[in-house]
């Protein structure tokens, strides 16, 4: 409770010297009057007693309390008294204002560029001019997140310019975190929590409409608005290296239609302006269908979808990502007898090897080089893999040479053992290393390590020995030399065996399968989510997935052991599904009326109660009484004269 | 120059009335029976000698000139009978109503006198509170209006009730009988309605009427008061409510039902007329209604 013109004390000091003043004239006028009459003798009836006096210093109590009230009521109008303080009387609105990417859409029939965000603006702002002038609104823009754009702000300039100045975003409207913000801002505000108005259409993910709980609002307002608009949309371009042929990238491109009548939807597809084909589709309201087309091509280049013909929201309908270049490793094997090892080489399109004799070596490696049994000069720049190097200036120290050894055991849980399971795989004859600081233990026999890996001290350079000739003896027939090999080159150029995925597909949540060793948490490490210019995104590993959210538009590599999926987030984030509002939500924008009864302007009511009960006081006991009784007793004096006559 | 008590045209309209009584006084008449005794009437009744100060007006100069000797006409003498009119003038009087009961009084007062001036009767207006005071004999016409006006003009109230008193004063002031009118209120603590037997008791009719104020009857008032008596200064302190009010009305209608039995028993009139009543009404109407005047 407040007053606005006066304070407490002058309040109390009016109202004491108006009551004050009222009780005197009050006492003078109903106390006992003296009252020259004609005669007393018709108030004592004979035979009976005369009429007690009551002898009460204050007679018709209620004229003086109604007096009293009135004068009150009057004089809290005067103050303009309020119930609640200047706090409490002011109510903090939040205006969660949708700027989802859907928001970009043109308006149907709308010719002059509007879009539904412009419609979205001008409802805003109707509801903010119906918004009492002492109350504070906080305007947020709601896609996939919810972003303050002002704070709590009374000016109506700021938050209309907040209004206006609001742009639709890339991702989809998260609603119930949208909501959820706002009531949170509302508690957090510390004055009375005012209306919580939305205003967009409602369009939500599929998502969020399957689990979706909305904050208990107890005063919350739709601003609604018609978004009948016919739309097809790319969903998302994928591109992935075909399992049968290496230089060729399958596309896959997903459209679907959001509109509610079907349509033909053109799908074309330009690799560096080039077209590579046009692909039709028939699309049912709400289908969603997708195509694959197949671009061969080792080089980058930028890949464009395009989706015809042009519809209400122009953002989805085209799309680009940039293919990588395939790359090669380049292996330069120094051995005797070639023909054991190609095999082993010539398997993967992404090696290509080259056989060398010994007596052409040279130290220039621009990718691999394998030394077999052959230990030159100078040693080769680079990653070199050393296979059963001689006993004199090995790479690694040598402590003994077995023969026929057994119980060959291979060291889980390293990049170059996986998959090897093979036990007791027979061997002719190995080296024995020691080992040394950096030096990684991979295979071992009983009497020491046999196959061992080390990594420069700068990281540039990898080596692996291995202390027999896996190309040699039964082990050549076995899966195991294939496999150690695949591993190795593997190891030694992460990069070129990397399995590459890249996909254009929305911004916002994103989802990226994961191997399930790398589910685990100790190695979570291995697992990167970075930005092209190299920005670090959170992420979060869940269902054998990795889970980011992407605001904007952005090249995305998530990097994952072997694989690496780069997704190009260049597409809008798109609704699924409209959202029903609740039955109690206040509907549209209020009218003067309501903004009249919310207004916390009580004064007029003030003053006329007050005038009300000194009128009814005046009626029942004032003037007024005692002309009223007049008439009546005229009329009875004229019936005593006839019945005198 | 219009009158101050009545205006002219309500003087007009008060000509064609006539003061009415029911009882038959001996060898008493009205302004419209002749009478057996000589004196300044309209009728020739006969001659006698001239004697030196007679009025030369009754000269028979016929007789005069034909037989040389003055002879003096004697006309009839019509006896009236005598109407008296008690005006009650004691402070109670004046004490409520607006208009109060007193001036209403003198205004009722002046009526009746002007329709007797008209009807060639003779009234004595006799003011009274406490005893009579000195009235005012009026008669011969209605061009004796104007000084009856002025007495009446310079009565003031003043003074307590008491009828008894007055009762043995007029009785031996007037022993004469005829009609007696009473304009008043007839608040005497002491009652009333003894001396008025008295005077009717004395061959007089009555014609009691009785002024009250509205307050008088149906006090309006409701609380705290501290009544004062105008006439004896008594106090009463007392919480008027709708209960007392009604008992108040009731015992002062009695107090009237009291006075019109008396009225009624002398064969005498009674009319109760509240100031609140226009005089013309109240003579028109209320009066007229009781043949009091007609």
């Amino acid at each position: 409770m407040e007053f606005l013109n006066l304070t407490l004390a002058q309040f109390l000091v009016t109202f004491g010297a108006v009551a004050a003043f009222s009780v005197a004239l009050y006492l003078l006028d109903r106390t006992r009057r003296r009252l020259v009459v004609s005669t007393l003798r018709f108030w004592v009836t004979p035979g009976q007693p005369a009429p007690v006096s009551r002898n009460r210093k204050v007679n018709q109590p209620l004229s003086l309390l109604l007096q009293l009230l009135g004068m009150l009521l009057l004089l809290l109008a005067i103050a303009e008294f309020q119930f609640g303080g200047t706090l409490n009387k002011r109510r903090d609105h939040v205006l969660v204002l949708d700027t989802s990417a859907w928001m970009g859409a043109s308006l149907p029939g709308a010719n002059n560029g509007n879009t539904l965000m412009d419609l979205v603006r001008a409802n805003a702002l109707g509801w903010l001019r119906a918004v009492p002038p002492s109350d504070r609104v906080l305007v947020v823009r709601a896609d996939g997140l919810a972003t303050p754009a002002t704070s709590w702000e009374s000016d109506r300039r700021k938050i209309a310019r907040a209004i206006l100045e609001s742009q639709p975003g890339a991702t989809a409207l998260n609603l119930s975190q949208n909501l959820e913000f706002a009531r949170e801002l509302q508690r957090q505000s510390g004055a009375t929590a005012g209306e919580i108005v939305y205003a967009g259409p409602g369009r939500i993910s599929a998502r969020e409409a399957n689990s979706m709980s909305l904050p208990p609002i107890p005063a919350f307002r739709i601003l609604n608005v018609d978004d009948t608009v016919e739309n097809a949309g790319l969903r998302s371009v994928g591109a992935r290296r075909s399992d049968t042929d290496p230089g060729t990238w399958d596309i896959l491109v997903r459209v679907r239609n959001y509109g509610k009548t079907a349509r033909l939807a053109n799908v074309t597809l330009n690799f560096g302006k080039a077209p590579m084909g046009l692909h039709p589709l028939e699309l049912a309201p709400g289908a969603e269908k997708e195509t694959v087309f197949k671009v061969r091509t080792r080089a980058a280049g930028i890949l464009e979808a395009r989706l015809y013909p042009k519809d209400a929201f122009a953002a989805d309908n085209y799309a680009a990502l940039e293919l990588p270049e395939q790359r090669v490793l380049h292996v330069v094997a120094y051995t005797d007898q070639p023909d054991l090892m190609r095999p082993a080489l010539a398997s993967d399109p992404r090696v290509n090897a080259e056989f060398r004799p010994k007596s052409q070596y040279t130290p220039a490696n621009d990718g691999l080089v394998i030394l077999d049994r052959f230990h030159p000069q100078t040693s080769p720049q680079g990653n070199v893999l050393w296979i059963d190097p001689p006993s004199d200036k090995p790479p690694i120290p040598i402590r003994e040479r077995v023969e026929k050894p057994e119980g060959l055991r291979w060291i889980p849980d390293q990049p170059l053992t996986e998959g090897l399971r093979a036990r007791n795989t027979q061997i002719e004859s190995a080296s024995v290393f020691e080992m040394g600081p950096g030096t990684q233990r991979i295979a071992e026999i009983e009497k020491g390590p046999v196959l061992v890996a080390r990594t420069s001290d700068d990281g540039k350079t990898r080596t692996v020995v291995i202390g027999f000739n896996p190309f040699a003896g039964t082990m050549r027939y076995e899966l195991t030399t294939p496999l150690l090999l695949a591993n190795i080159l593997r190891w030694m150029e992460p990069g070129v065996f990397r399995e590459v995925d890249v996909a254009t597909q929305s911004t916002g949540a994103v989802s990226a399968p994961v191997p399930a060793a790398l589910t685990r948490p100790a190695e979570r490490n291995a697992v990167q989510v970075l930005t092209d210019n190299g920005t670090v995104l959170p992420f979060n590993i869940r269902d054998r997935a990795v889970q980011f959210f992407a605001g904007e538009p952005a090249r995305v590599r998530v990097i994952a052991g072997n694989s690496e999926r780069v997704f190009s987030l260049t597409l809008p984030e798109m609704w699924d599904t409209k959202w029903t509002a609740p039955t109690n939500a206040r509907k549209g924008v209020p009218a003067w009326t309501d903004t009249f009864r919310r207004s916390h302007t009580i004064w007029p009511w003030l003053a006329l109660a007050g005038l009300g009960l000194l009128l009814a006081e005046w009626i029942i006991y004032g003037n007024f009484a005692s002309s009223r009784i007049h008439v009546v007793k005229s009329a009875s004096v004229k019936s005593g004269l006839g019945s005198a006559a | 120059m219009p009158n101050p008590l009545l205006d002219r045209h309500f003087l007009e309209r008060l000509e064609r009335l006539t003061i009415h009584w029911q009882r038959s006084f001996p060898g008493l008449v009205g302004g419209h029976n002749r009478s057996n005794f000589a004196g300044g009437g309209q009728e020739f009744l006969d001659h006698r000698n001239y004697h030196s100060g007679d009025d030369l007006r009754a000269v028979n100069w016929r007789a005069f000139m034909r037989l040389d000797k003055m002879f003096l006409k004697m006309f009839q003498i019509e006896p009236r009978v005598p109407v008296r009119l008690l005006l009650d003038t004691s402070v109670s009087m004046s004490a409520t109503g607006t208009p109060n009961k007193f001036d209403y009084a003198l205004q009722l007062a002046a009526s009746l006198c002007y329709v007797g001036l008209v009807r060639l009767d003779t009234i004595e207006v006799l003011p009274f509170s406490n005893a009579i005071h000195e009235g005012k004999t009026c008669g011969g016409g209605r061009h004796r209006f104007t000084p009856l006006s002025r007495f009446l003009e310079g009565l003031k109230p003043a003074g307590s009730t008491n009828f008894l008193a007055v009762s043995r004063q007029f009785l031996n002031d007037f022993p004469q009988r005829g009609l007696v009118i009473v304009i008043s209120d007839f608040l005497d603590e002491a009652g009333c309605e003894k001396a008025l037997q008295y005077i009717g008791d004395y061959g007089n009719e009555l014609m009691l009427i009785q002024l009250w104020a509205d307050e008088d009857r149906t006090p309006p008032w409701s609380g705290e008061f501290d009544f004062v008596d105008a006439e004896s200064n008594a106090r009463l302190h007392i919480h008027v409510d709708a209960d007392a009010r009604r008992h108040y009305t009731e015992a002062f209608d009695l107090f009237s039902a009291s006075i019109k039995t008396v009225a009624m028993r002398n064969n005498g009139k009674y009319t109760g007329l509240p100031t609140s009543l226009s005089l013309e009404e109240a003579i028109f109407g209320s009066m007229a209604r009781t043949r009091s005047i007609a």
